[in-house]
């Protein structure tokens, strides 16, 4: 079991108008784990990740940081608490460079760092070093995604939110992203993956949660990726 | 900060524009000067708001608010002493029996400007799509009605005369240069960079961190400074000057300059600002008196703002986005052609 929880959920609950898309959600991120969250379309991952990232506010419940509450603060106070959130659909910024838009995530940053301040995202992803001053729109939508996770990374957060990242990829693509998560890991960022390959999700994580209709049905560890039918039977639940 | 070589072609091609029109200023004959002379300080003005409107995306009916308050303490403050005593009666004391030079009363406009701006943008700035534009329109109203009324500080609803006539051809060219200079540092400056990315997309800019709202604030007050620097330009070239001057008609003019250049880039903030300025000097010229394109003819009263709004209104049927398309000046498109 992993030490220090980095990232708690308690009881969260959150509503557009009068619907809650997510109920009485717990759940812990240990440091340094990926935590996977997976489930069918609307059951309510992304909404769990935009109320912690504070663009959509929790109606209930506690959200916690290294201990430290986040709920009611502002989406940009989040960011600068050290947390960072890949959106998704990427979106990057077409008409900047790709410096220009891995310059952006300095703004959360919360101290300077010696050295190359894009380390972080060049090391993980060396084609964004060699193609520093293209056209962020002219990349191909592999290369978007490791600029917006790189984007990400070089705030140097505590916390990776990463909504959906395999979405719309070539699986070659797809397999250098699932890569990266491993070595991101072992630097010691601590990731929360909402994704719909459950398979390969399940297989990386260290738990995966299934969340169905907005609430938490079950918790899958890495030794279940190969069982189809329990993860297939987990969606079905509802 | 490091500017590449397409960065400083940016830069360079609006400001060659501004001195181009500059010089034609000097060879034109002293009753046509004037007409250039108001396209360079259009673009003083135009580059003020684009620094807001054009870079934040929120739009403001405000800024002219600024370019008047500059304009009228710029006017104020150069009307010689011995004259202000004798046409400002009602005026404080402290603004009666002192007046200052040229150059000062430009810096004193961006100050009075900016901080203005700023004060207004404090609460203003948390607002954005119609509630700004609303919110900035009564700013303008305010700061309009304030300066008709309140005679302690100006001539109220009176003509401000007497005002030094420093803006010329130098003056005019090189505050226009000014406008532009600043605008381009504060676009390619990291914040100019994170307040564009809010104007993209605000969800991502503040989930990396980006505060929209002092952002925005920042780009207020810059724009605000500048828009009292280039009241101050306005009311030297003029000589004398009215509130209504600065009010409902330039306010609609410099936004249509604006939106017909290309509202979201600084090459546009220029090219529309000489475009519209120079159609409506001929459009007034032919207000006026006889003029010669092809035939001659004569337009009656009032046909030069309906003109104007109707080739508003094509330009953007026609070119949404502007005549400039909204992107900044290349080389490219030179070579193109």
């Amino acid at each position: 079991m992993p030490e220090a929880a980095a990232l708690e959920l308690d009881g969260v609950e959150v509503r557009y108008g009068s619907v809650s898309a997510v109920r009485d959600l717990t759940l812990r991120v240990g440091k340094g784990e990926i935590v996977g969250l997976i489930g069918p379309n609307g059951a309510g991952k992304s909404t769990t990740l935009n109320a912690i990232m504070g663009l959509q506010p929790a109606h209930r419940g506690e959200i916690k940081l290294n201990g430290q509450a986040l709920r009611r603060r502002s989406v940009e106070s989040i960011a600068r608490a050290g947390i960072a959130l890949v959106p998704e659909g990427r979106r990057i910024f077409g008409d900047f460079t790709v410096e220009e838009n891995l310059r952006l995530g300095l703004a959360a940053r919360r101290r300077t760092y010696i050295g190359d301040p894009f380390g972080p995202a060049f090391e993980l992803f060396p084609i964004l070093s060699e193609f520093r001053g293209r056209q962020a729109g002219a990349l191909s939508g592999g290369q978007q995604q490791q600029l917006a996770i790189g984007r990400a990374l070089v705030s140097r957060p505590d916390l990776l939110l990463l909504d959906e990242p395999s979405l719309g990829l070539a699986p070659l693509a797809v397999d250098g992203i699932f890569k990266a998560f491993t070595e991101i890991r072992e630097v010691g960022t601590t990731i929360l993956l909402v994704e719909q390959r459950a398979q390969r999700t399940v297989a990386l994580a260290n738990r995966t949660h299934v969340l169905v209709g907005g609430e938490l049905r079950m918790t899958l560890g890495p030794a279940d990726a190969d069982d189809t039918e329990k993860i297939i039977a987990a969606y079905l639940a509802s | 900060m490091r500017f590449s070589l397409g960065a400083l072609v940016e830069l360079l091609g609006p400001a060659l524009l501004v001195i181009v029109v500059g010089l034609l200023a000097t060879t034109a004959s002293a009753s046509n000067e004037v007409y250039f002379l108001n396209a360079l300080v259009s673009v003083a003005i135009v580059v003020a708001i684009y620094v807001f409107v054009g870079i934040s995306g929120v739009l403001s009916f405000g800024q002219i608010s600024f370019v008047a308050v500059g304009a009228f303490a710029a006017g104020v403050m150069t009307v010689p002493v011995e004259s202000k005593k004798g046409v400002l009666t009602t005026i404080f004391p402290i603004l009666r029996d002192h007046s200052v030079g040229n150059v000062p009363s430009l810096l004193l406009a961006a100050a009075l400007g900016g901080v203005f701006a700023f004060v207004v943008g404090m609460p203003l700035m948390r607002l954005s799509g119609l509630a700004a534009g609303i919110a900035t329109f009564a700013v303008l109203e305010i700061t309009h009605n304030v300066l008709r009324e309140w005679t302690k500080i100006g001539p109220g609803a009176t003509t401000l005369a007497l005002v030094p006539e420093t803006t010329g051809a130098l003056q005019a060219t090189l505050g226009a240069l000014v406008a532009i200079v600043v605008a381009f540092l504060y676009q390619r400056s990291r914040r100019g960079r994170l307040l564009r990315a809010s104007r993209e997309d605000p969800a991502v800019a503040r989930s990396v961190g980006v505060n929209i709202h002092l952002e925005r604030l920042l780009a207020f007050t810059v724009s605000g400074a500048l828009a009292g620097f280039a009241g101050a330009l306005y009311v030297h070239l003029l000589g004398s000057i009215t509130t209504e001057q600065v009010y409902l008609e330039l306010t609609f003019l410099t936004l249509a300059m604006l939106v017909i250049g290309g509202l979201t880039s600084l090459w546009g903030a220029v090219v529309g600002a000489l475009a519209v300025s120079g159609l409506d000097s001929f459009l007034s010229r032919a207000e006026q008196s006889d003029v010669h394109v092809i035939f001659t003819f004569t337009l009656w009263q009032g046909t030069r703002l309906v003109f104007l709004a109707a080739i508003m209104a094509l330009v953007l049927i026609l070119r949404p986005s502007g005549l400039t398309g909204g992107r900044e000046f290349r080389l490219r498109w030179l070579r193109r052609r």
